[in-house]
């Protein structure tokens, strides 16, 4: 019973059907199964199917990002349940996001936020045009171990090395690791400015704060 | 979409009436007394070696002539011609195979006449086979009889009978495609007369036999503007079109409503080398062909992928995605020239998984745009605004996506530099090619006739084989 369940949960992620989620994460509930097996052998599942296609260019964009959504709202319906055993799903880890200042974008942002958390970080997005002092600042109250900072515009990048350089002015790295991204950010770009890393999109965006939090 | 109109209304009704011109007032060389014969009773008159085509007798025969014929595979598919689609098929003919893998040619093999066909079976872009290359060793009256017998084991797809010159031709192609279960009505079989205006008596004979048996036939003027046809394009087209209706004539006085295609196979001529000329000129003659066929409403088949390139570089994508592209934009009904390279002289199989891929750029150039209110999407840009201001995370998005919005072709590299370089190993286009068409050699396999097709298929070519000698 639970599996079939299981395999229609998985199944709602992989078409980002956000409605059937909610539902079938509701029916779990009624059924008193646990929620963090219905988050892990059910919804995760899904999760992680569609990241592998996307990585393998099998699945597009919106499929990604409908999937994270889907995933989001699942989540948010059994959070109240686990809190209620006194559990909570396990904290990959707390990620600050932000848009450099001086750049207003950020869809690719908050597709990286999405799919984050979906994948069990916790995410605090500052939103867009943020100053280092915020972005640093944030990092600290939520003592987030990752900063993730983007950039679409060749001239709002230089903003990524003043938060980096003020994170080393005050000694906060490596306990602070910094992700950089956006569309004219390289590898290169990356190294130059001693950011702990980037990637090419969101999935790449998971494993790479998979691995700055050590749990590849 | 609409089809771009290359040519004016005004320019379009000239050419027809320069056609009819040359038709009535200047003729076609035409020898052949039993075609003659049937071409005089009709009223057409003869001066000297010519025949004079009176505009009436051309213009009933348009009319008697079935413009949509229909072609089917032994696998059931069929390609309705002249019904709005566009159909992709292969060069006919190639003397040389390119191997894109070391960049050298060599004269095509009997395993590559094979081993083409199977590829082109495999490519789901092209629609219609035709035989690729000439086998080798093979006399010129049996040419073309060999390479249909290899093509009807390795494909499933519907034929383009060949290019054929001789009438027995005509009636052993037909006594294959019969044992495939391809009926004569539904076989298209194409036949070249010479530039200018030229019926030589073994082509006016093939005409004969084809019209009889009842098959679909492409007359395939194929004039060199400078050379065979005047330098200008607009001339030559008059003058191919003359070269196409008359054969056309004597088909349909034979069998009133056999089925045909209106063909033009004009390239210029390369006036440094004497070559053919696969610049941007030959998708403007095809495009402007498309046009003056549609006034006749037949269904047309020109050039499409066609360059002088002898590798799969700069220039060859260039000249053959324009020569492409404006043809199926003026509404062509068929597209030659899926893995053709050197005008023609070669091919390759690389370029035949590239063409296909081009291909399908075209059919999504030719699908053009809808402006329907769920295209439109008023409604969608205002839910987006009252939520997140992002579409990647809109149904609609993704049902577009799929229903073909965008035509998501899988050999072209739309990677960062990074990915490019590290994870790609700075592969091009050229190089996935390469790999598919390796690919599709080693796994793809078509579904066998019975064993007493092929030897039916034997026993015909053999019977042809015994005819040519003793005509010999």
């Amino acid at each position: 019973m639970s599996e079939e369940l299981y395999k229609q949960m998985a199944q709602s992620i992989i078409e980002g059907e956000k409605e059937v989620a909610i539902e079938l994460a509701q029916k779990s509930i009624e059924l008193n199964m646990h929620p963090l097996d219905t988050i892990t052998k059910g919804f995760v599942v899904g999760v992680n199917y569609i990241g592998d296609q996307f990585g393998a260019g099998e699945a597009f964009l919106p499929e990604l990002v409908m999937a994270g959504e889907a995933m989001k709202a699942a989540v948010a319906v059994l959070e109240p349940e686990l809190l209620k055993l006194g559990e909570a799903r396990e904290v990959m880890g707390r990620v600050v996001l932000a848009t450099v200042e001086g750049d207003i974008h950020e869809i690719g942002k908050t597709l990286v936020g999405t799919m984050l958390s979906a994948s069990g970080f916790e995410v605090t997005d500052l939103g867009v045009d943020q100053p280092a002092d915020k972005i640093i600042g944030k990092a600290l109250e939520i003592d987030a171990q990752i900063i993730g900072m983007s950039a679409l515009l060749t001239t709002t990048m230089v903003r990524q090395r003043e938060v980096i350089e003020e994170l080393d002015k005050e000694g906060l790295r490596p306990r602070i690791k910094v992700m950089v991204g956006g569309a004219p950010i390289t590898k290169d770009w990356a190294e130059k400015i001693k950011a702990d890393g980037t990637a090419e999109d969101a999935v790449g965006a998971v494993q790479l704060a998979k691995k700055l939090v050590g749990k590849e | 979409m609409q089809p771009l109109k290359f040519l004016s209304d005004a320019d379009v009704q000239s050419m027809h009436e320069a056609t009819m011109q040359i038709m009535e007032e200047i003729g076609v060389i035409w020898t052949h007394k039993p075609s003659l014969d049937i071409l005089t009773d009709a009223g057409c008159k003869v001066k000297e070696n010519r025949v004079l085509f009176p505009r009436d007798l051309v213009m009933k025969s348009a009319e008697t002539a079935n413009k949509r014929p229909i072609i089917r595979g032994r696998n059931g598919t069929v390609n309705e011609l002249g019904g709005g689609n566009l159909y992709f098929h292969n060069l006919g003919g190639a003397r040389d195979v390119f191997d894109a893998r070391t960049g050298t040619h060599h004269a095509a093999t009997q395993e590559d006449c094979i081993n083409a066909t199977r590829a082109l079976d495999a490519l789901p872009n092209c629609n219609t086979v035709t035989p690729f290359f000439t086998p080798p060793d093979v006399p010129n009256e049996m040419m073309a009889l060999h390479m249909f017998r290899h093509m009807l084991s390795n494909t499933t797809k519907p034929v383009q009978g060949p290019g054929i010159q001789f009438g027995h031709e005509a009636k052993y192609a037909v006594e294959m495609a019969a044992v495939v279960g391809i009926p004569a009505h539904e076989l298209t079989l194409s036949l070249s007369p010479v530039s200018p205006l030229t019926m030589h008596d073994v082509a006016a004979q093939a005409v004969m036999d084809m019209a009889h048996a009842g098959v679909i036939h492409s007359n395939l003027p194929a004039p060199t503007g400078g050379a065979t046809s005047p330098m200008t394009i607009t001339g030559s087209i008059v003058q191919q079109s003359a070269e196409t209706l008359a054969p056309l004539v004597l088909a349909q006085l034979i069998n009133p409503g056999c089925g045909v295609v209106y063909c033009g196979r004009l390239g210029m001529l390369e006036p440094r080398t004497g070559l053919i000329w696969g610049g941007v000129e030959l998708g403007i003659s095809s495009a402007a062909t498309v046009q003056l066929g549609h006034y006749y409403g037949f269904a047309v088949n020109v050039y499409g992928f066609s360059t002088n390139a002898h590798t799969l570089d700069a220039q060859n994508a260039f000249e053959r995605g324009l020569n492409a592209s404006l043809p199926a934009l003026a509404g062509a009904d068929e597209l030659s020239g899926i893995g053709e390279m050197e005008a023609g002289v070669m091919g390759s199989f690389a370029q035949m998984v590239l063409d296909n891929e081009l291909a399908k750029s075209v059919l999504r150039q030719r699908q053009g745009l809808s402006a329907d209110v769920d295209h439109l999407a008023v409604e969608i840009i205002s839910a987006v605004m009252d939520t997140n201001r992002n579409y990647l995370a809109s149904k609609h998005t993704l049902k577009h996506l799929r229903a073909g919005e965008m035509a998501l072709t899988k050999l072209a590299e739309r990677n960062s530099w990074d990915t490019w370089e590290e994870k790609m190993n700075r592969k091009q286009m050229a190089d996935y090619a390469i790999d598919e068409s390796e690919r599709i050699l080693r796994e793809h396999t078509v579904p066998p006739l019975e064993p007493q097709q092929e030897a039916e298929l034997d026993k015909i070519l053999a019977a042809a084989e015994k005819e040519t000698v003793k005509k010999r």
